[in-house]
Formats: structure tokens, sequence, C-alpha cells
């Protein structure tokens, strides 16, 4: 009776022992916690990065801006000459056709 | 002698009498004639070379001369002499080297007065002048607008 109630003792000891150890490796630290937090936001925050730039329409007004001021400026002449050039063929021949002819200046393609 | 739209119809002897009216002006790359709202006491005819007509606009906020017309050999620019507040509405300078003809106002309109005839076909040349250069922006004037048009309602 004795060696019974003993080994029951030990068993419920054993049965301690392993569920404090089973709580220990499952636990979170505080620390840890935190780390999971602070990484939580930097994914949030780069979520919204990301959600800038991809839904950014402004990109060939960008493109444009980046273009060399010299460069813009021969844009509008060449416009200037070929809408010259347009409106002096409209006026040898007058018809609605040539008043709105399309251009191939760059400065409206 | 020039090809000068001012002058067209008028007998080469008479043709080269308003000529001699006025003065030769030579002009460096790049130098400027007149510019805008200046005192306009010449009428100008380019005998040789190429002037840039332009006017001020912001280009990312700065100003810059924006070409708006050219004038080349035979051709008549600053005709705000002749009609009032005889002020110069445009900029003109030379895109090379280019030499004008300079006529004082004065001395244009006292010659015209005393040859009527030479008057009245120099008065209509320069009306034509100015009747076509109406047409050439009221069309491209319009064509800026179906542009603005096409995009608001795109």
């Amino acid at each position: 009776m004795e060696m019974l109630l003993m080994g029951v003792v030990i068993s419920m000891f054993g049965l301690a022992v392993t569920c404090l150890a089973f709580g220990a490796a499952t636990r979170e630290p505080a620390a840890a916690k935190e780390a999971a937090a602070k990484e939580k936001v930097e994914v949030k925050a780069a979520t919204a990065n990301a959600r800038f730039f991809a839904g950014a329409p402004a990109r060939p007004v960008m493109d444009l801006n980046r273009v060399p001021i010299e460069a813009l400026l021969l844009q509008i002449e060449n416009h200037v000459r070929l809408e010259q050039a347009a409106a002096e063929c409209f006026l040898e021949s007058p018809n609605p056709t040539l008043l709105h002819s399309r251009t191939i200046s760059t400065l409206v393609n | 002698m020039i090809e000068a739209d001012l002058l067209k119809g008028l007998p080469p002897a008479e043709a080269d009498r308003v000529l001699a009216l006025g003065k030769r002006l030579l002009l460096t790359a790049g130098a400027e004639l007149f510019h805008l709202g200046d005192a306009a006491e010449c009428i100008y005819l380019v005998s040789r070379g190429r002037l840039r007509l332009t006017l001020p606009m912001q280009v990312r906020s700065h100003e810059e001369d924006i070409l708006v017309e050219e004038r080349s050999s035979g051709q008549t620019v600053g005709w705000s002499a002749l009609i009032p507040p005889h002020r110069f509405t445009l900029t003109a300078a030379a895109q090379f080297e280019t030499e004008v003809i300079a006529f004082p106002r004065e001395a244009l309109n006292a010659y015209l007065a005393s040859h009527p005839d030479t008057g009245y076909a120099v008065s209509l040349n320069l009306s034509s002048v100015m009747g076509q250069r109406l047409q050439l922006f009221q069309a491209m004037w319009l064509r800026e607008i179906q542009r603005m048009v096409e995009m608001r309602c795109a």
C-alpha cells in the first residue's frame, strides 16, 4: 500500500513538473511581445508606403517636371511652329477638318 | 531689291523711294530690336536674317520669353509704330545676324500723306499683313480651345 501511494505521489509530482515545463516552453516573454508589437507597427508602416507609391497617379507629371527646362522650352517652341503651320494650312483651304487636324507636338501628346 | 510685303504693288521706282526713307540696322545674333512695352517709333522691314517675336510666360516659376512668331526677309514687323498707342506688344530679337530697315513713323507718315497713291497701297498691304495675322491667331486659338474641351470632356 505504501509503495502504491509513493508511486502515485511521484506520478503526480512528475505530472506537475511536466506541466510547468510545458507552460514555460509555450509562454512568450514580455520582451518578445513588445518586439512582436513593434514588428507589426513596422509592417503597417511599410504597407502604407507601398500603397503611396503604388497609387501615385502623378508619375507622368513628375517625369515632365524632370524634363530639363531647355528641353521644355524647345518643346513649347516646336509646338508653336507646328500650330502656326497647321493654322496656315487651314487658311489656305478653310475647312473644319484642317482646322482641327491632329498635331504631333510632344507638348500635348 | 527686297520683295517687301509692305511695298507690294508699288512701281519699282516708287518702292525705292519709300525704301530710301529707312535706315539699315545690323543686329548680331540674339540682339534685341525692341522690347515689349517700349515706345514704337519705327516700323521695320527685315532685309536679311530672321527675327524672333516673343512674349513672356511663366515656366516653372521663371519668366521665359516664348516664341510667338518669326519674321524673315521681306516681312514687316513693328506695325505698332503706325497704330496708337504706339507701344510694342511683343519683344523682337535677332535669331542670327539680321539686317532690318527702320522707317521712322514721322518720316513715313509725312511721305505717305504727300503721296496718296503710295499711301493707299501701303495701307492696303499693312491691312493685309494684319488681317492674315489675325486669322492665323484665331485659328490657333480655336485649336487650343478644342484641345481644352477634349481634355475636359475626356
